[in-house]
């Protein structure tokens, strides 16, 4: 009994070689699935092209961008300080304008005081 | 050169040497202490760039502005330090006396002194010529509870400051305009 399990699990075990058409059949079948995957994203040379050109002209955009507002900053703060120094002008020659003021309202009041005198009041 | 030689050229030049020494622009101290106790004070430095670019941003236009610009034309400064106090006599005499005494070096003329003690007000004014042209001007004014000092360098055309009447307040000064120094006029 036991001869005749060992003999029928050895029959069914026994390699067996795969039929004539069968690697033809798996290559084919490698090949679809080949194709049919996508392929990975590299860093070619005919991908590089573009890219470049994007990432100079966008260099190029942001290094005049910067120098555009850096002028327009500078021109603000030009215009500023012209605009207070125009201040400081006037306030200057407002003070000096008061304190002649002073001197003149003290020589006119003494020549005032003079000519009454004069006239004998 | 004997010593004799050498005494009798300082003794000629000396005059000339402290002629040429002194500056329209005066030294005038920072008063920190006296900026600390006023209730108000104006610190004025405009220096020949600060001028011209402030007559850069005078309009042309405005009559005001326009009499300023020509004002300016010449000037190579102008200082103004002023301060005002809550009290009576905050300051002293000392205090201003540092900038005074400058004004006594040769050049200087006092043009107007002025005793008022109906607004019990001081006021100097003080002018520097070179070669029948003033060029500068210095202003003291003291009063009970304020003092101002300006310092005006420069070309400063009495006939220009005389049409200033009338804008800032400026009085008319008298000044005859046929005998007021123009530039460039020996």
């Amino acid at each position: 009994m036991s001869n005749d399990i060992e003999s029928r699990m050895r029959a069914a075990l026994r390699p067996v070689a795969p039929r004539e058409e069968f690697s033809q059949t798996l290559l084919a079948r490698t090949l679809i699935e080949t194709a049919a995957r996508p392929k990975p994203r590299g860093f070619t040379a005919a991908r590089l092209r573009p890219m470049a050109w994007w990432l100079t002209a966008s260099l190029a955009a942001s290094l005049v961008l910067a120098v555009g507002v850096h002028q327009h900053l500078e021109q603000q703060r030009l215009q500023q300080s012209g605009l207070e120094a125009r201040r400081e002008v006037l306030k200057a020659l407002r003070v000096t304008s008061q304190k002649l003021n002073l001197a003149y309202e003290a020589v006119k009041s003494q020549s005032t005081s003079l000519d009454d005198e004069k006239s004998g009041v | 050169m004997s010593k004799y030689t050498l005494t009798l050229l300082i003794a000629l030049l000396a005059p000339g040497l402290s002629w040429a020494a002194t500056s329209p622009k005066l030294t005038i101290p920072s008063f920190a202490g006296l900026a600390q106790k006023a209730s108000e004070s104006v610190t004025i430095t405009l220096d020949p760039a600060m001028l011209g670019m402030a007559a850069r941003f005078l309009d042309s236009n405005d009559p005001q502005d326009a009499a300023t610009k020509d004002v300016l034309k010449g000037l190579q400064g102008i200082y103004v330090r002023s301060y005002t106090f809550d009290r009576d006599s905050a300051y002293s005499q000392a205090d201003i006396d540092a900038v005074r005494n400058q004004l006594s070096a040769p050049g200087w003329n006092r043009l107007v002194e002025t005793r008022s003690r109906k607004s019990h007000a001081d006021v100097d004014i003080y002018i520097m010529v070179d070669h029948d042209q003033a060029v500068g001007l210095a202003i003291i004014a003291s009063e009970p509870r304020q003092f101002t000092i300006v310092n005006i360098v420069g070309a400063i055309d009495l006939d220009k400051l005389h049409k200033l009447e009338g804008q800032f307040g400026v009085p008319k000064l008298d000044i005859d305009s046929s005998k007021a120094a123009k530039p460039g006029q020996k």
